[in-house]
C-alpha cells in the first residue's frame, strides 16, 4: 500500500510528509545547537578570562570569507530549487553543483584554520573558550559534510529521479535546501560568537 | 514553510550579519572595510527583493 | 460493518498478484512494516528488561547479606535454563522464540563471565567497582534500553498507526533505521562490559567530575548514548508526522484515541528534550578524550594530586543539560502508561472514559511544564533560594495535570460493569501504584523538606513506585490487551493472574521498604546498604526483605514468560476484535498481514474513540467506523 501525502499535500494540514518532518527534524537540531549556545553563555560568564580578549587569536578575516562563501552557497541551493520548479534540469544542475563546490570551499577554508591553530599549539584543551570554539564549528562542520553527502546524492545518482517522479524530486530539492538554509544558518550565529564578540 | 519563507529569513537574518559586522569593524577601527560590510548588506536586500518578485507565485507554506 | 469475506478474499488476491514475496531478510529483519518493528523492538526491550532486573537482583544479593559469597549458580540456572527449554521446543529455526531463547542463553553467558571474573567478584565477593557497574548499567539498561522503547517504540509502532487508520508510519524506512541505531545502541552498551574496568560506574545520571574520570566503560556509554539518542530522535520525527498526517478521513484530533495523544506528547517531548542530553554527551566525550575541561573546575584534586587540566568549567552544566532531558523523559516514561491505561479502562468499564478533553488538555499541559522543572532534581547543588522556589512552584503546578489524569481515570471506573481481567487487573494496580508513587514525590519536590529526603531511598523508592508497579504494569497490561491482534491467540488467563497477583504483592514488598528506610536517613548508592552507619541500624533488616521479594518476583515473571511463548503457538483463538473495543485497530484483521497494508478498505471514522453502552444501540460498543 501506498503512503498517503509523500508528494502530495494533506488539505486541511497543508503540507506533505516530508516538510513537516524536516521541519521537526530542525525543530530537535535548534536545541542542539541551543543547547551549545548556552553552555557557551554559562562558561563565559563564569570564566575568570576576558573571552572578549581571548577570541583575538581567531582568524576574522578567514570567517569572513567563509560566511560569504556560506550565504552564496544558499543562494545557489534556492536557485536550484527554483530552476527545477521551472523544468530547467541543466540549471539546476550548474547551480547544485556550484552549492557543493562553495560546501567544499567552507570545509577548505576551516581545515586552514584549524590547521594553523595547531601549528601554533591552540588546542581544545588550551583554554575553555577554544574548548567551545572547536566544540561547536566541528558539529557545524559535521554537519556540513552531512549537507555534502546529501546534496551530491541528488546532484549525481538521485537526481535521476526527475526523470520519473520530477515533482516529487523537486520537494525532495526543497527539504535538502531547508537542511542546508539551517545549516548556513547556524553559522550566522556562530561567526558573531565566537569570531566577534 | 517552503523554502521560499526560509530563505527570506535567513536573508534578513544575513543582512542583520552583515551591518553588526560593520559596526564592530567601525569600532575595529577599520572604516574602509565597514563600508563594504554596510554595502553588502545593501546588496542583499536588493536581492532579497528581486527572489521575492522572482518567486512571486511560490506558495510560502 | 463487516466487509463481506467474498471481497475479502478478493482483495487479497489483488495484492498478492501486486506484491511479489519478499525475502526472508526483508520480512522478518530488515522490515519496513511497522507491525513487524514494533514486534523486534517489543522483544529487544524485554530482554534487556529482564537483564536490567538481572543486575538489580545481583546488587540486592550484596545489599541483603554485604560481603557474602555470590552464589552465581543460582542466579543463571533459572535464565540459562528457561532458554535452552525454549530452543527444545521450537529448535534452531527463524521465529521469535528462537531468538528469545538465544538471547536468554546469552544473558546466562554475560552474568557467567561477569560473575566468574576474578575483577569483579574475587574469592566470589563482589568489589564495590562491580557494584557501581550495576547500578550504572541497571538505571541505564532500564530507562533507556528498556521501557521506553517498550513504551513507544513496540507499542507506539505496533499499535498507534492501526488506531490512526494509517496503512504504515510516514516513513517506513526511517522507522526501520531507528529500529536498528537503537539495537546498535544496545550492543555498544553491551560491549562496555568488556573493556578494562568494565561498563560505566558513575551512576546513570553520570555526573562529571567523577565520570569525566571514570574507566574506559564510560566513554563507550557516552557512545551507547548517542546511539539511542539518535534512535528516539528519528523514531519521534517519525510518530509526530504520521499523527499528524496519516489519521484516517474523518479522524480529527478530538477523535483520537487517548493512546495516540500520549504518543503524540511523548514525541514531542523526545523530539525536544533528547537533543541538549547530546550535546552535553559530546561535550563529555570532549572532556573524556581530547582533554577539554567543560565540566571540569578548576585545582580538581583526586587522590591527593591535582589534575593537569587547565579547568575552569562546571560540573553543574551538566546536571542541568542532563536534568532538561531526564525530567521530561519522566514524562515519557509515565505518558505512553497512562495512554494503554486509558484505553484498557474504557474497553472494561464498558463506558466512555470520563473527561476525555480534560485528559487530552492535561496531557499537552503535562508535556509544556515537564520543560519547566528540571532543577528540582538540583536543589542540594547551592542554586540559591529564588531559583529553588521558582523551580518548586513549577514543580507543585506540574502535579495538577497528573492529577486530573488520574483523578479521571478513577471517575471512569463509576458505575461501570468492570470485566476483571487480565489486563484489567493491571490497569486497576496501576491507579493505586502511580498515585503512592506521585504522592510521595511530592515532599521531594519542597525544597525544605528535600533536605532531608535527598539521595536517600526515599528517592528510590518513589520513582520506582511511578516506573515499576506503575510503568512496567501498564506495559505488561498492553502486552496482555494487544496480544490477540499481534497473534489471533488470547494468553491463558489464569497464568496471567498468578503474574499479576504475585507480581503486585512482591512489587510493594520491594518497594515501600525503600520510603521507610529513606526517611530514616539511609543514603542511596550504599555498597553494603547502609551497614556501617549507625542511624542505619534499626532498618537494616528490611534490606533482606527487599532482596527476597525480588527474586520471588523474579519467579512469578516465569509465569508471564511461559505464558508468553506458549500462546504464541497454543492460546485460545479469538476474533478479529477480541475484546469487543470501539478503536480503528480492533477493525484491521486480527494479526494484519505483514508487509501488505494494516487494512482491506481504506477506514473512514464517524464517531470518538470511547461510544461503548450508547442507548439505543445493538451492541454496548459503537466502533469508530461505523457509519452513524
Amino acid at each position: 500500500m501506498e503512503i498517503p501525502y509523500t508528494i502530495e499535500t494533506r488539505e486541511d494540514t497543508g503540507v506533505n510528509n516530508a516538510k513537516l518532518g524536516i521541519w521537526l527534524f530542525l525543530a530537535s537540531e535548534v536545541m542542539l545547537f541551543g543547547a551549545l549556545f548556552t553552555t557557551y553563555i554559562l562558561l563565559r560568564i563564569g570564566s575568570a578570562d576576558d573571552w572578549s580578549q581571548l577570541n583575538d587569536i581567531l582568524n576574522v578575516p578567514l570567517a569572513t570569507l567563509n560566511t560569504v562563501v556560506l550565504i552564496s552557497s544558499s543562494v545557489t541551493m534556492v536557485m536550484s530549487w527554483a530552476s527545477l520548479m521551472m523544468k530547467d534540469f541543466k540549471k539546476y544542475k550548474l547551480y547544485m553543483g556550484l552549492t557543493i563546490l562553495c560546501s567544499f570551499g567552507f570545509l577548505i577554508i576551516k581545515y586552514f584554520e584549524y590547521s594553523a591553530k595547531f601549528e601554533h599549539h591552540l588546542y581544545p584543551s588550551t583554554n575553555t573558550f577554544l574548548a567551545i570554539y572547536f566544540t561547536m564549528t566541528a558539529l557545524h562542520g559535521l554537519h556540513v559534510i552531512g549537507g555534502i553527502i546529501v546534496n551530491t546524492y541528488f546532484w549525481g545518482p538521485g537526481s535521476k529521479m526527475w526523470n520519473t517522479q520530477p515533482e516529487r524530486f523537486t520537494n525532495r530539492i526543497e527539504i535538502a535546501g531547508l537542511y542546508w538554509h539551517f545549516v548556513d544558518l547556524v553559522w550566522i550565529f556562530l561567526f558573531p560568537v565566537l569570531y566577534l564578540l | 514553510m517552503s523554502l521560499k519563507t526560509f530563505h527570506i529569513f535567513f536573508i534578513s537574518l544575513s543582512v542583520l550579519t552583515a551591518i553588526g559586522f560593520g559596526v564592530w569593524l567601525l569600532n575595529e577601527n577599520a572604516p574602509v572595510f565597514a563600508v563594504l560590510s554596510f554595502l553588502s548588506g545593501i546588496g542583499l536586500i536588493v536581492y532579497g527583493i528581486s527572489f521575492l518578485r522572482k518567486l512571486k507565485h511560490v506558495s510560502f507554506i | 460493518m463487516q466487509p463481506n469475506t467474498k471481497s475479502v478474499a478478493q482483495h487479497h488476491d489483488v495484492h498478492q498478484s501486486e506484491h511479489h514475496e519478499l525475502s526472508f531478510w526483508r520480512k522478518y529483519v530488515f522490515s519496513t512494516d511497522h507491525k513487524i518493528i514494533g514486534i523486534q523492538y517489543g522483544i529487544t526491550a524485554l530482554m534487556f528488561l529482564l537483564l536490567g532486573f538481572m543486575f538489580m537482583m545481583i546488587m540486592r544479593w550484596q545489599l541483603a547479606y554485604p560481603g557474602a559469597a555470590f552464589p552465581m549458580y543460582f542466579f543463571i540456572a533459572p535464565i540459562a535454563l528457561m532458554g535452552v527449554v525454549v530452543l527444545f521446543i521450537t529448535g534452531i529455526k527463524p521465529s521469535v522464540n528462537t531468538v528469545a531463547g538465544l538471547s536468554l542463553v546469552a544473558m546466562a553467558a554475560l552474568i557467567w563471565y561477569l560473575g566468574s571474573s576474578d575483577e569483579n567478584f574475587p574469592d566470589g565477593i563482589m568489589l564495590p567497582e562491580f557494584y557501581n557497574q550495576m547500578g550504572a548499567m541497571h538505571g541505564t539498561i532500564m530507562v533507556f534500553l528498556g521501557v521506553v522503547p517498550l513504551a513507544v517504540g513496540a507499542f507506539g509502532n505496533y499499535v498507534m498507526p492501526l488506531q490512526i487508520g494509517a496503512p504504515d508510519m510516514a516513513f517506513p524506512k526511517l522507522n526501520m533505521m531507528s529500529y536498528w541505531v537503537y539495537f546498535m545502541g544496545g550492543v555498544t552498551m553491551l560491549i562496555s562490559f568488556f573493556v578494562p574496568g568494565g561498563a560505566a560506574n558513575s551512576g546513570w545520571t553520570s555526573y562529571p567530575p567523577l565520570s569525566n574520570i571514570a574507566t574506559t566503560g564510560q566513554t563507550i556509554w557516552l557512545l551507547g548514548m548517542v546511539f539511542l539518542i539518535s534512535s528516539s530522535l528519528l523514531g519521534s520525527v517519525n510518530f509526530i508526522v504520521t499523527i499528524v498526517q496519516l489519521r484516517a478521513k474523518g479522524l480529527s484530533f478530538m477523535r483520537l484515541p487517548f493512546f495516540v495523544w500520549a504518543q503524540f506528547v511523548t514525541s514531542f517531548l523526545l523530539l525536544l528534550a533528547f537533543p541538549p542530553l547530546e550535546a552535553a554527551g559530546v561535550l563529555q566525550l570532549m572532556d573524556r578524550l581530547a582533554g577539554t575541561s567543560f565540566f571540569m573546575p578548576s585545582g580538581l584534586v583526586v587522590s591527593g594530586q591535582i589534575l593537569p587540566n587547565t579547568g575552569g568549567g562546571t560540573p553543574l552544566l551538566w546536571q542541568h543539560l542532563f536534568w532538561f532531558l531526564a525530567h521530561p523523559e519522566v514524562y515519557v516514561l509515565i505518558l505512553p502508561a497512562m495512554g494503554i491505561i486509558s484505553e484498557i479502562i474504557a474497553n472494561n468499564t464498558r463506558k466512555p472514559l470520563w473527561g476525555y478533553k480534560s485528559l487530552v488538555y492535561a496531557a499537552i499541559f503535562l508535556g509544556f511544564m515537564s520543560f519547566i522543572v528540571w532543577a528540582h532534581h538540583m536543589f542540594m547543588t547551592g542554586m540559591g533560594s529564588t531559583i529553588s522556589a521558582f523551580f518548586q512552584t513549577t514543580t507543585m503546578i506540574i502535579s495538577i495535570p497528573s492529577v486530573i489524569i488520574l483523578s479521571a481515570l478513577i471517575i471512569s471506573l463509576w458505575g461501570g460493569s468492570i470485566r476483571f481481567n487480565t489486563p484489567m487487573l493491571f490497569a486497576l494496580a496501576f491507579l493505586p501504584m502511580f498515585g503512592i508513587g506521585g504522592l510521595t514525590g511530592l515532599p521531594l519536590g519542597l525544597s525544605s523538606s528535600d533536605i532531608h529526603l535527598h539521595d536517600t531511598y526515599y528517592v528510590i523508592g518513589h520513582f520506582h513506585y511511578v516506573v515499576a508497579p506503575g510503568t512496567i504494569f501498564a506495559l505488561f497490561a498492553g502486552i496482555y490487551f494487544w496480544f490477540p491482534k499481534a497473534t489471533g491467540r488470547k494468553m491463558n488467563e489464569t497464568l496471567g493472574k498468578i503474574h499479576f497477583w504475585g507480581s503486585f504483592v512482591c512489587m510493594n514488598f520491594i518497594f515501600f521498604p525503600m520510603l521507610i528506610q529513606g526517611l530514616a536517613g539511609v543514603s542511596r548508592r550504599l555498597y553494603d546498604g547502609g551497614e556501617q552507619y549507625a542511624h542505619a541500624q534499626s532498618v537494616l533488616y528490611l534490606n533482606e526483605v527487599m532482596s527476597v521479594a525480588a527474586w520471588v518476583m523474579a519467579l512469578f515473571q516465569i509465569f508471564f514468560i511461559v505464558n508468553f511463548f506458549r500462546s504464541i503457538k497454543k492460546g485460545e483463538k479469538v476474533s478479529d476484535n477480541a475484546w469487543e473495543a470501539t478503536t480503528l485497530d480492533w477493525s484491521a484483521t486480527t494479526s494484519p498481514p505483514l508487509a501488505h497494508g494494516n487494512f482491506d478498505t481504506v477506514p473512514e471514522v464517524h464517531r470518538g474513540p470511547y461510544e461503548y453502552s450508547v442507548p439505543g444501540q445493538k451492541n454496548d460498543f459503537t466502533p469508530q467506523h461505523q457509519k452513524a
